[in-house]
C-alpha cells in the first residue's frame, strides 16, 4: 500500500525538482551566473540520491524515470537532446553502485551526493565541451564546480531532514 | 556465462552512448537548418512550460516583491532625477516627433518601403532559466503563435540580449551574448569613430571574467573613442539598424595600429531579466 504511494510521488517529485532547478537558477540568476562564479542547480540529482539511499530498492523504475527526466530536461532547458538523457541514468547507476557499500546515513548519504555533483559536472563539461565551451578546465573547476558544490552541499543540508523523514513515511 | 553477462552490459552502454551522440548530432542539426523543432518535441515543450508557470508562479511572486521593496527605497532619488529629466524628454520629443516626419516624407519620397530601421516589438516574459553554466539560454512566454520566428533579436529594456534559437507553438528559447558557445550566430554591430565614419564589425565573443562582449572582423583602420555607443548595424538583413548593444571600453590594437578588437560593456544584464522584448523585422 505504502510502496504504491511512493510510485506517484517519485516521478512528481522529480519532475518538481527539474523544475525548480530552472527556476531557481531564474529567480538568483544575478547570484548564481556573475562574472566570477556560475552555480548550477542540481535539486533533481538530489532527488535522486534521496531516494536511492533512503528507500533502496522499494521504488522501482528509477532509471527509467531518470531518463524521462533527462530528456525534458535537454528539450525544455537547452534544446540539444542527449546530454542529460545519458546522463541521469549513469548517475543512478553510478550512486546505486556506491551506496551498495554503504549503510545510510546524513554523513554517507552527504557524500554520495558530493561526489554525484562532481561526476556530473564534469561529465556535462566533457560532453558539451565536444561542440561549445571555450573555458579551460582550470577555470570550469574554479568558477563552476567549487560554487556549485558550495550551493549543492547548502541545498542538501536544509533539505535532508523534511526529504528524509517524507521518504521514509511513503516508501 | 560470467563473461556473456558483462558482455551484455558494454553492448547496452555501448549502444546508449552512441544512441545519445547521434540524438546531439540530430539535434544540433535541427537547430542549426530548421525553423522549428520536430512537432512532438514542440508539444513536449509547452506542456513542459504550462506545468513550469504552475510551479514558477510563487516563486517569481516572491522576486517581484523582493524587487517592489527595493524599487521602494530609490523611489524618492529616482523621482528627484527624473523630474528634471522629465523636462529634457518633453523638448526631445517633440523634436523626435518632427524628425520622425521628415525621415518619413524623405523616405516616401526615395520610395523606401522596408529600412533598416524598421521593426515590430513583441513583449514576452521570462520564464525559466537553464541551470546550465555552460549554456545561458532562457525560456520566454511567447511562441509562433505570437508571431516570434527563429534568429529574431531579443533586447531587455536597457539593450541586446541575445537571440532566438528554437521556436515552440507558446514558448522559445533564448541564447543570450554571455554564451560560451563558439558557434553562436554572431551580430553585426557598428560604431562611429573619432572621424565620424562607421566601423562595421562582427561581434565575435564574450569574455565572462570581466564581462565583456568583443567585437572583431573590424573593417575600418581609424581609430574609435571609449565610451562611443555600439549598435547593430543591420547588414545581414537579420536583425535590424539601431539597438543598442553597449558602450566601448577598451580597443585592443594589432600590430598596424587597425583596431583587431573593441571590448565592448553590454548595456543589458543579462542575469537580470524578467521581461524582455523580441525584436521582429
Amino acid at each position: 500500500m505504502r510502496i504504491a504511494k511512493m510510485r506517484y510521488f517519485f516521478p512528481i517529485g522529480l519532475f518538481l525538482a527539474l523544475i525548480l532547478d530552472g527556476s531557481l537558477s531564474h529567480l538568483f540568476s544575478a547570484q548564481f551566473f556573475s562574472t566570477t562564479i556560475s552555480v548550477e542547480s542540481r535539486l533533481v540529482l538530489l532527488w535522486l540520491v534521496m531516494t536511492i539511499c533512503t528507500c533502496g530498492d522499494k521504488v522501482k523504475h528509477i532509471g527509467f524515470w531518470a531518463a524521462v527526466a533527462g530528456l525534458f530536461f535537454d528539450m525544455f532547458y537547452t534544446g540539444i537532446i542527449g546530454v542529460y538523457v545519458l546522463i541521469l541514468p549513469v548517475m543512478v547507476i553510478f550512486t546505486r553502485w556506491i551506496a551498495q557499500y554503504f549503510a545510510p546515513s546524513f554523513l554517507v548519504t552527504i557524500m554520495i551526493y558530493l561526489i554525484d555533483v562532481t561526476v556530473m559536472t564534469v561529465l556535462s563539461y566533457g560532453i558539451y565541451s565536444f561542440w561549445m565551451t571555450n573555458g579551460s578546465l582550470v577555470a570550469m573547476v574554479a568558477q563552476t564546480l567549487g560554487p556549485t558544490l558550495a550551493f549543492n552541499l547548502a541545498a542538501f543540508v536544509v533539505l535532508y531532514y523534511p526529504l528524509d523523514r517524507f521518504l521514509r513515511r511513503y516508501s | 556465462m560470467r563473461k556473456f553477462g558483462l558482455n551484455k552490459k558494454l553492448v547496452v552502454a555501448l549502444v546508449a552512448i552512441i544512441g545519445s551522440f547521434l540524438l546531439i548530432a540530430f539535434s544540433i542539426n535541427v537547430r542549426n537548418n530548421r525553423q522549428t523543432p520536430p512537432i512532438i518535441q514542440q508539444f513536449g515543450n509547452d506542456a513542459a512550460a504550462v506545468v513550469d508557470s504552475v510551479v514558477a508562479v510563487p516563486l517569481n511572486g516572491v522576486k517581484t516583491i523582493g524587487n517592489s521593496v527595493a524599487a521602494l527605497e530609490n523611489t524618492y532619488q529616482q523621482n528627484e532625477q527624473l523630474k528634471k529629466q522629465v523636462t529634457e524628454l518633453g523638448e526631445q520629443r517633440a523634436e523626435n516627433r518632427a524628425l520622425r516626419q521628415q525621415n518619413k516624407q524623405l523616405q516616401q519620397e526615395l520610395s523606401l518601403n522596408h529600412s533598416l530601421t524598421a521593426y515590430d516589438k513583441i513583449t514576452a516574459a521570462v520564464v525559466t532559466r537553464a541551470p546550465s553554466s555552460w549554456q545561458n539560454i532562457i525560456v520566454i512566454n511567447k511562441g509562433s503563435r505570437a508571431g516570434i520566428e527563429k534568429n529574431q533579436a531579443v533586447m531587455s529594456q536597457r539593450g541586446l540580449i541575445g537571440r532566438i534559437i528554437e521556436v515552440n507553438q507558446n514558448n522559445s528559447k533564448v541564447e543570450l551574448l554571455s554564451t560560451k558557445d563558439d558557434a553562436v550566430d554572431r551580430f553585426p554591430v557598428e560604431v562611429q569613430n573619432k572621424k565620424g565614419t562607421t566601423v562595421n564589425g562582427l561581434i565575435t565573443g564574450y569574455n565572462s571574467t570581466t564581462n565583456q562582449l568583443i567585437m572583431g572582423q573590424v573593417t575600418n583602420k581609424d581609430a574609435v573613442k571609449v565610451g562611443t555607443q555600439v549598435t547593430t548595424s543591420g547588414l545581414g538583413g537579420i536583425t535590424p539598424k539601431g539597438l543598442l548593444v553597449g558602450k566601448v571600453v577598451r580597443v585592443e590594437n594589432s600590430d598596424y595600429g587597425m583596431p583587431a578588437k573593441i571590448y565592448i560593456q553590454p548595456a543589458a544584464d543579462m542575469t537580470n531579466l524578467s521581461v524582455v522584448t523580441v525584436i521582429k523585422r
